[in-house]
């Protein structure tokens, strides 16, 4: 075997009293694609930092091949052919393609020469297989071509190491598996990657070897043949998950909360039709652009529907806004915990009452903290959010903590519909267990529930019935049983099904 | 396909302003519109257009520089000083000193944004005012006055380069506009210059790109300082006398005219051909207004912050139409 390109040894890192990574060790090798898995709060985050020179170890080594080296800050990764993409891309909006492909390029004149950017920036683009145009502004671009824009930025420094960092999170199945192809390509091509990733199952079809770390140490690295989903995940969580994709017994009852008929809006959606009972959960699946958040967005008054009729709770349901949805008892967490859902400077008790502060008032109009606490303690001990208390900025919690705390924030409404878009994009394998047994638990006491999710294993796992879209249509409506991934994905792909993974 | 940037777009839009604009006013005031005008403008905007275009080299990096006004009174009264001790010194030579002046206050700016990450909105509030008060305090509360000049520097503003068609282009309206094609040029084509954008467009990721942000930063505002500088070497040749209060108010105009010419106030996009525009028609306005019968001219400032709303407000919408636009347009080409 060559010398690995990149290697950790003993590498601990401190901040503070908190200890982020003790004594991890990790080898990277040419042409290798390393899955990297754990838990969120692992430590993968503080390793990558390390690893491209935005924190420096505490203690222990970097090597690269072969030769102790340190990483003084991003500009020395990058020359030393380190380089990361993320799960948000770092795109420059107000720049066009090519500007952004090679922004840290340093083999240019002073002058830019644009023809001469373009064409090396096509020529790139072409390599991984993609079609842009590379004049146009990356501003509207959408998350995979923005990768797509990051991963030409690496390859136009010659990168030997190339970090993925959850990179298909927020994909859809095909641009992932699009993703997937370039990631293996790239390995084949001779560069290191580090893929790391939440869903399993595509570290099984990317990867060559899986890394798990836990606690901000090394538990185990082994080629993906002698590894199971099993075995990974009790790796990661230290105990054995049992079936924990199985889906729990349907609490569906025979009464209709919502019922939706040829719903439409503008060009966007039509011909949506379905009946959700009370203590149902009915997920709805579908590739990026099959606007299944459109619909959500319209159910809850966001983008006013323009045709079709909805009866929800036996009366017309036809919001115009938001407030209105939420005052007929519709509650929708949204996919982007940032933009849309928290307040991330906030304590995590203000957050919760944030919508529902009319309830804690004192008798003269004053927010009663006593009460206001009390509401949230008892959604921190129901939820299970891993906080010392609730005054903790959310902005300090997991993803999987936060998405906790915007789900309390709902329920603390009381909803008899919760539609919940992506609940667990992003976060690790133990709070997506706990979510969807909060989902379930909220179906059981009566209320309804749509789940919006990218994640097959995930809608397969909720899903009392599967709502398939794609491209604004509505597909068909699968039952539990007998739905597979395979069915799934031949609706949401139409025709082009041979085409998706 | 057009190749039409919503920036080119804009400029167009605000040339169409600017006609309109003074077709108003050739409606309301007699004899407004003539040669006259444009000389009259084109004085007054050689200073406008140097604090306009320093102010974009730091709007586009999601900073704003509060203390221009200051920095351009400060350097008109040492370069006044200067002169009058030298009157025959090399007229490149002093404003090459007033730039150097104003370079300086663009390092104390730029040191505390950009390395003691102090917000330049707090930053450049702060100097604004201590560098009026250094103003005051250098100046001893003494003015420089016309008569201490020589007069070649007060006969440079008004020098005639060349007529055509009866407009006067006079030396100083020429050297700024020199001065900002020179910029635009650089901003557009030098590629250290596209870092500058990518630290407005996105700081984290110009972080991640190996951009040494804290430099860049520092760097705008440096460039804005000599830029206010020379803008304060114009201030004295234009006007002469030289008081405390010198330069007040440039501010609001500077980021008026960056701000109408286009420039994003949140960082990453403008260009300062546009942030001439908006100080031409910032000025235009201004100084019509002064003529105008039916207006009091204590409403100039109000007019500057309708302008300034007005500008932001139509380019939120204008922005939110383009977007809404290319959507559908790719929507109906992937169909």
């Amino acid at each position: 075997m060559d010398t690995p390109v990149l290697s950790l040894k003993d590498v601990s890192k401190r901040f503070g009293q908190t200890v982020a990574l003790s004594g991890m060790s990790l080898d990277l090798n040419r042409g290798e694609v390393h899955a990297i898995v754990g838990e969120n709060g692992a430590g993968k985050s503080t390793m990558i930092k390390i690893m491209t020179g935005v924190h420096q170890p505490t203690s222990g080594e970097i090597l690269i091949d072969g030769t102790p080296r340190v990483l003084p800050g991003t500009r020395a990764a990058r020359e030393a052919g380190i380089a990361a993409i993320f799960q948000e891309p770092m795109v420059f909006p107000d720049l066009d393609v090519a500007e952004n492909i090679f922004i840290s390029a340093t083999d240019q004149g002073l002058i830019q020469k644009t023809g001469e950017l373009h064409r090396r920036a096509r020529a790139l683009i072409d390599r991984i297989g993609m079609t842009l145009d590379v004049g146009r502004i990356a501003s509207g671009l959408t998350l995979a071509e923005q990768q797509a824009v990051e991963i030409a930025r690496a390859l136009s420094q010659d990168v030997r190491v190339l970090i993925m960092d959850e990179p298909t999170a927020s994909l859809s199945a095909h641009e992932a598996g699009e993703l997937r192809r370039i990631a293996r390509q790239l390995a084949d091509e001779g560069v290191a990657v580090v893929y790391i990733s939440h869903r399993l199952e595509e570290i099984f079809e990317v990867a060559h070897r899986v890394t798990v770390i836990r606690d901000g140490s090394h538990i185990s690295t082994k080629p993906i043949a002698e590894v199971t989903s099993d075995g990974l995940i009790a790796d990661m969580v230290g105990r054995e998950v049992g079936n924990f994709f199985a889906k729990g017994p349907s609490t569906a009852t025979p009464e209709v909360i919502l019922s939706v008929k040829e719903l439409a809006c503008g060009d966007i959606f039509r011909g949506i039709s379905f009946d959700l009972h009370r203590g149902e959960v009915l997920a709805m699946a579908g590739l990026i652009g099959a606007r299944r958040t459109d619909v959500a967005l319209s159910l809850f008054g966001i983008r006013p529907a323009t045709g079709g009729t909805v009866t929800f709770k036996g009366a017309p349901h036809a919001p115009r806004d938001a407030a209105e949805a939420i005052a007929a008892g519709i509650a929708y967490v949204s996919e982007d915990r940032r933009k849309l859902g928290l307040a991330m400077p906030m304590p995590i008790f203000a957050n919760i009452t944030l919508a529902t502060l009319d309830k804690v008032l004192t008798r003269f109009g004053l927010v009663d903290r006593a009460r206001e606490h009390a509401v949230a303690e008892s959604h921190r001990k129901r939820l299970n959010i891993r906080t010392p208390d609730v005054d903790a900025a959310v902005g300090n919690l997991s993803g999987g903590n936060q998405q906790k705390v915007m789900l309390a924030k709902w329920l603390e409404m009381h909803p008899d519909l919760l539609i919940f878009d992506e609940p667990t994009r992003g976060i690790d394998v133990g709070a997506k267990a706990e979510v969807h047994d909060l989902i379930r638990e909220f179906a059981a006491a009566g209320g309804a529930v749509i789940v919006i999710s990218s994640d097959l294993p995930e809608v397969l796992a909720m899903g009392d019935r599967i709502l398939v879209m794609r491209e604004g249509r509505q597909m068909g409506i699968l039952p539990h049983d007998g739905a597979t991934q395979e069915s799934i994905m031949r609706l949401a792909t139409g025709a082009s099904s041979e085409k998706a993974a | 396909m057009s190749r039409l940037s919503p920036q080119t777009l804009r400029l167009i839009a605000l040339l169409a302003v600017l006609v309109l604009v003074v077709a108003f006013f050739s409606s309301q005031i007699q004899g407004y519109f003539n040669a006259r005008l444009f000389n009259r403008i084109s004085s007054s905007v050689a200073i406008m257009a140097l604090i306009a275009c320093a102010q974009t080299l730091v709007i586009v990096t999601r900073n704003i520089d509060l203390s221009i006004g200051s920095v351009v009174g400060f350097t008109a009264f040492a370069a006044g000083l200067m002169v009058a001790a030298h009157p025959g010194m090399n007229g490149v030579v002093l404003a090459l000193y007033a730039m150097g002046v104003g370079a300086v206050f663009g390092i104390i700016n730029g040191l505390l944004v950009a390395y003691a990450r102090v917000p330049s909105i707090i930053v450049t509030l702060a100097t604004m005012a201590i560098f009026r008060s250094a103003l005051v305090e250098f100046s001893g509360a003494r003015s420089i006055t016309t008569a201490n000049l020589p007069t070649w520097l007060t006969d440079f503003p008004n020098t005639t380069l060349f007529t055509v068609a009866g407009l006067e282009f006079r030396a100083a309206f020429v050297l700024a506009v020199v001065v900002v094609l020179v910029v635009h040029l650089a901003l557009m084509r030098l590629r250290p210059a596209r870092q500058l954008y990518a630290v407005g467009s996105n700081p984290e990721a110009a972080e991640m790109a190996g951009i040494n942000r804290k430099l860049v930063v520092f760097c705008a505002f440096v460039a804005a300082g000599a830029l206010a500088g020379l803008a304060g070497f114009m201030f004295l040749a234009r006007f002469g006398n030289i008081t405390v209060v010198a330069g007040l108010g440039f501010e609001l105009k500077s980021v008026a005219a960056a701000v109408v010419g286009g420039v994003n106030i949140n960082g990453g996009s403008g260009s300062v051909i546009g942030a001439l525009i908006g100080a031409v028609l910032v000025d235009v306005i201004d100084s019509s207004l002064v003529r105008w019968e039916l207006v009091s001219e204590f409403w100039r400032e109000a007019v500057l912050g309708v302008l300034i709303l007005a500008a932001v407000a139509v380019d939120a919408i204008l922005g939110r139409r383009l977007v809404a636009m290319r959507i559908r347009r790719e929507r109906e080409k992937r169909q």
